[in-house]
């Protein structure tokens, strides 16, 4: 391939790319915001994964009783306030 | 080491490593071909290649035999392994010794590492001790009777079925 | 073709600067909200497009360079340094990262790859990915710099074309090396991944922590990459270089090592920001730490900073780094400044005992190795500053430093799994630590009785005592993830009547992350039992004679001939060494020693015999010039293939951490059992 070869060949590939990256596309992707729902669903499902694993490892006997029924009491405390938001905005 | 596991505190372990560390600076006599083994170990081949010169093994090295004939001969004649190691820093230059000096600002090289860790380490320690004891003053939630059916709504969807969920 | 090598580049820099430009004033106008004639969803798009037609381009340049390899094309100063007519066709593909200008470029082809596939897959999250891109396209822009102008891989060679090249460094011919280095770089550009999208998401205030969960694959496959690459070179260090180990404490090592411990250290600490909204400054700052430790790598490989063993393509490029690296951490500072207040913690650690804390100190451990191996590279240079003179800080320096630090790691990785999530008392957990405890006194009293003792010739041994440790504590971790797996899958038998096989599967299939990484742990315990082998590394040397013998360890090797042999790419001498044990042949090895006639370079070629036990590793030294007999250094290597093993087990491990979970069954059950609310029908649609 000669100098001038590889140039028009170059050229061409760029002309290519041009097309490519400029061709007036209307069907792009298009996402609305995250709304604070959302979020809080997410994190749900997050507390509802915890809550899980943490009744799991008591069950595999790596919680003594009392330390479990606290740590679940906080966990379930965490998760009906995330729920009640998530209620309330549903609601709204 | 046994403190380490029986009693298994974080302390306990920072302090047996240390110690263990402190152990291994501490070394003794040893016969003639350990003391060649463990000094060329402690020295670099001056030829550029940046091994050590008990492992410098290139081809055509113009340096690493001569210098461990001279590391042999500096043994049988009797002299000190902080002798030796000195008479070749001050014959090579102190990059000759694999390691930096202990002494001076090198020193610097050998207590940075342990300093850093041991405040890293009680730094953290620290933290948590602060973390844990600002989360025991924070009070329970009052119960209504909508956060009761929530949680109790929870504890349905979370307790694992017949199939042992994970 | 190499004026249309270096027309693409141009295009591919054109491109990525587009994207840079086009994608930061969309984002930026998109954030802000103001009106603008052009919608800045279809401006960004353009910008994402361009980065797709950028790797395109930087494909075409790379396949030219490999082309023009291949064509023997010696008027390229690059061809002609790094290759030769005679050389086989697998090492011509490696020429294109045996010199700076190539590697430069594969790093840029490689950061486009990686590109490509992120600006492809942009319907995940359109916002956060159209952030990463645009952060991807930042680094883009300055490869594609150095490529175009600095460091330019088709430049024409000054003077008369040679009729052959000076041709490929001996030391990269062996098979690894064309793995090792694309490994290797798939791990350092890989981390530019995840930086991209921590930096995007805390640009962008993302919202909640999804962005991990989104990342936590591509942060995965880097690190694997990165793994690879590391074993793979110990190997090839181990194979080729014939001093009889794997791994010397230098720059280049270390440089990988960096980024490896912090990406580790990451992807253990994200886990407490996904569950628990936790350590985000921390995790932040892990990432562009481990970013910046990459590129901090390179510019340590190719910049001259320090000098190693295997800097085979250093140039004053170095600035070049030290400028971008600056940049990053300017970038980095004022993002974190101007948007810190979204990473407030959610929560907070419980108590000084729990799994939480457990990864407080294995980040802490992890972050401290790092600084001793950054702090022992960069010694040399402090102390020419301050005391005027180098220093060398080299295997005994680590040895006694890193060592401790690790097996206290190592004491965390069986520790950790045992405490469980939040806060819990030491006397609740203790009952946990019994089986792993027996397990590591007896393996310690085992090992003392069978010989392996802290002491020799009546001096203390540092070697053997770490080795002790080591063997301890990996018997301790190995139970210990061992009982963990048993526990689990007990529970699940318990509940399904499964058989033990079928619940640790189901076991292992509901929580591939947590049991996968188990598994990339148990890979770790059997690499340090095959590391710490080396405390009781054997060796011998001696000139041989037609049927002279020579023994290390059980064997005896017997020279049955020696002779020489020559090709097109070089000439070689080796021995023929019989080997006896218990009086008995076992089998024949043939140490090789080869000159490359292009370079005029010598290169040893270790015959190894492995067996799980240990390796017999036979070197050809070279010929005795008085009597021209060869010289043969023999060592006996305790539990190398162990190394090899355990990271298969790594590999594996990391494989199941990347397969998707089988979502537990429990809430369909439960749910479609209870009444549902209608409530509870809402937050199931949402879902």
């Amino acid at each position: 391939m000669t100098e001038l070869q590889g140039v028009i060949a170059g050229a061409m590939l760029a002309l290519a790319l041009g097309i490519y990256t400029f061709w007036p596309e209307n069907a792009f992707a298009n996402q609305r915001e995250k709304t604070r729902l959302d979020y809080l669903l997410e994190r749900k499902e997050q507390l509802y994964e915890n809550l899980r694993d943490l009744n799991f490892e008591h069950r595999a006997g790596k919680y003594p009783e009392e330390d479990f029924l606290t740590q679940r009491a906080l966990l379930e405390d965490e998760t009906a306030q995330l729920l009640a938001e998530i209620e309330h905005l549903q609601q709204a | 080491m046994q403190k380490r596991m029986s009693g298994s505190t974080w302390m306990k372990a920072a302090q047996a490593l240390l110690l263990a560390v402190a152990v291994c600076f501490w070394t003794g006599a040893a016969s003639d071909s350990a003391r060649f083994n463990n000094l060329s170990h402690r020295l670099m081949c001056t030829c550029g290649c940046a091994q050590l010169l008990g492992e410098c093994n290139h081809v055509g090295c113009t340096e690493s035999g001569r210098e461990r004939n001279e590391l042999s001969a500096a043994i049988a004649s009797g002299a000190t392994d902080d002798q030796i190691l000195g008479s070749f820093a001050a014959k090579y230059g102190v990059t000759a010794l694999a390691a930096p000096p202990t002494k001076g600002f090198s020193l610097v090289a050998w207590v940075a590492p342990f300093a850093v860790f041991a405040a890293a380490l009680l730094g953290t320690i620290l933290l948590v001790r602060h973390w844990s004891l600002g989360r025991a003053a924070a009070s329970a939630q009052a119960m209504t009777p909508e956060m009761v059916a929530l949680r109790e709504k929870i504890r349905r969807e979370t307790e694992a079925g017949a199939d042992g969920g994970v | 073709m190499a004026a249309f090598g270096s027309f693409v580049l141009l295009i591919a820099l054109a491109l990525a600067a587009y994207n840079l430009f086009a994608g930061a004033v969309a984002l930026r106008l998109i954030a802000t909200g103001q009106p603008a004639r052009i919608s800045p969803e279809r401006l960004a798009d353009t910008a994402r497009r361009a980065g797709i037609a950028g790797f395109v381009a930087v494909t075409g340049a790379a396949f030219a360079l490999v082309w023009l390899v291949f064509a023997n094309d010696f008027s390229i100063a690059y061809i002609a340094e790094h290759s030769n007519r005679a050389l086989p066709a697998a090492y011509k593909f490696a020429a294109l990262w045996s010199g700076q200008e190539g590697s430069l470029l594969l790093w840029a082809w490689l950061l486009g790859a990686y590109g490509f596939v992120l600006r492809l897959l942009h319907k995940t999250d359109v916002k956060l990915y159209a952030y990463a891109g645009t952060i991807l396209a930042g680094v883009q822009v300055f490869f594609l710099t150095l490529v175009n102008f600095v460091a330019p891989p088709f430049s024409l060679l000054r003077g008369a074309i040679p009729d052959d090249g000076n041709g490929l460094n001996p030391l990269l011919q062996y098979p690894e090396m064309v793995i090792h280095p694309p490994m290797l770089y798939l791990g350092y550009v890989g981390f530019t991944v995840p930086f991209a999208f921590a930096l995007g998401a805390l640009m962008m205030r993302y919202p909640g922590e999804k962005w991990i969960k989104i990342t936590r694959s591509w942060t995965l496959v880097t690190w694997l990459f990165l793994t690879m690459g590391i074993f793979l070179g110990m190997h090839w260090a181990y194979a080729v270089l014939g001093w009889g180990g794997y791994w010397g404490w230098d720059p280049v090592e270390n440089a990988s090592f960096m980024p490896w411990l912090t990406g580790t250290a990451f992807l253990h600490s994200v886990m407490m920001q996904e569950r628990k909204g936790m350590m985000k400054s921390w995790n932040v700052w892990l990432i562009f730490s481990t970013f910046a430790l990459s590129i901090l790598g390179t510019l340590l490989t190719r910049g001259g900073l320090v000098s190693s063993v295997h800097a085979f393509a250093q140039s004053s490029i170095g600035n070049w780094f030290v400028a971008f690296l600056v940049i990053v951490l300017a970038v980095c500072i004022f993002t974190y400044v101007l948007q810190r207040s979204h990473l407030q913690s959610e929560q907070r650690l419980e108590s000084l005992v729990s799994r939480e804390s457990s990864f407080l100190f294995n980040n802490l451990v992890l972050l401290a190795a790092c600084f001793v191996i950054l702090w022992g590279t960069l010694f040399p240079i402090l102390s020419e500053y301050v005391q005027g003179t180098k220093v060398t800080v080299g295997a005994p320096f680590y040895n006694r430093v890193a060592v401790p630090i690790g097996l206290f790691l190592l004491f965390l990785t069986g520790v950790g799994p045992l405490l469980p999530w939040r806060s819990t008392s030491l006397r609740a957990v203790r009952r946990n630590f019994v089986i792993p405890s027996i397990a590591l006194w007896g393996t310690l009293i085992v090992c003392l009785v069978a010989g392996v003792k802290p002491w020799h010739d009546g001096s203390f041994d540092a070697g053997n005592f770490y080795a002790l440790v080591a063997f301890g504590l990996s018997a301790g971790v190995f139970t210990a993830i061992l009982s963990e797996y048993l526990r689990g899958a007990n529970v699940i038998r318990k509940q399904t009547r499964r058989n033990l096989f079928s619940a640790m599967y189901l076991l292992i299939r509901r929580n591939t992350r947590r049991y996968g990484g188990y598994l990339i742990h148990i890979g770790v315990v059997i690499v340090v039992v095959g590391l710490a082998g080396s405390a009781f590394n054997r060796n011998s040397e001696s000139e041989l004679t037609l049927n002279s013998t020579m023994s290390v360890g059980p064997y005896t090797l017997k020279c049955v001939g020696f002779t020489q042999d020559s090709n097109l790419n070089y000439n070689s001498e080796y021995a023929l060494l019989d080997v006896y044990r218990g009086g008995k042949k076992q089998f024949q090895m043939t140490p090789e020693k080869r000159v490359y006639l292009a370079s005029q370079q010598p290169q040893t070629m270790v015959a190894i015999h492995s067996v799980p036990g240990w390796d017999l590793y036979v070197v050809y030294e070279g010929t005795n010039p008085d009597t021209g007999n060869p010289i043969i250094k023999a060592f006996l290597n305790p539990l190398v293939s162990w190394i090899w093993a355990g990271v298969i087990f790594i590999v594996l491990g990391t494989f199941v951490a990347l397969t998707p979970n089988l979502a537990p069954a429990t809430v369909a059950l439960r749910v479609a059992a209870a009444q549902p609310s209608t409530a509870e029908a809402a937050v199931r649609g949402g879902d």
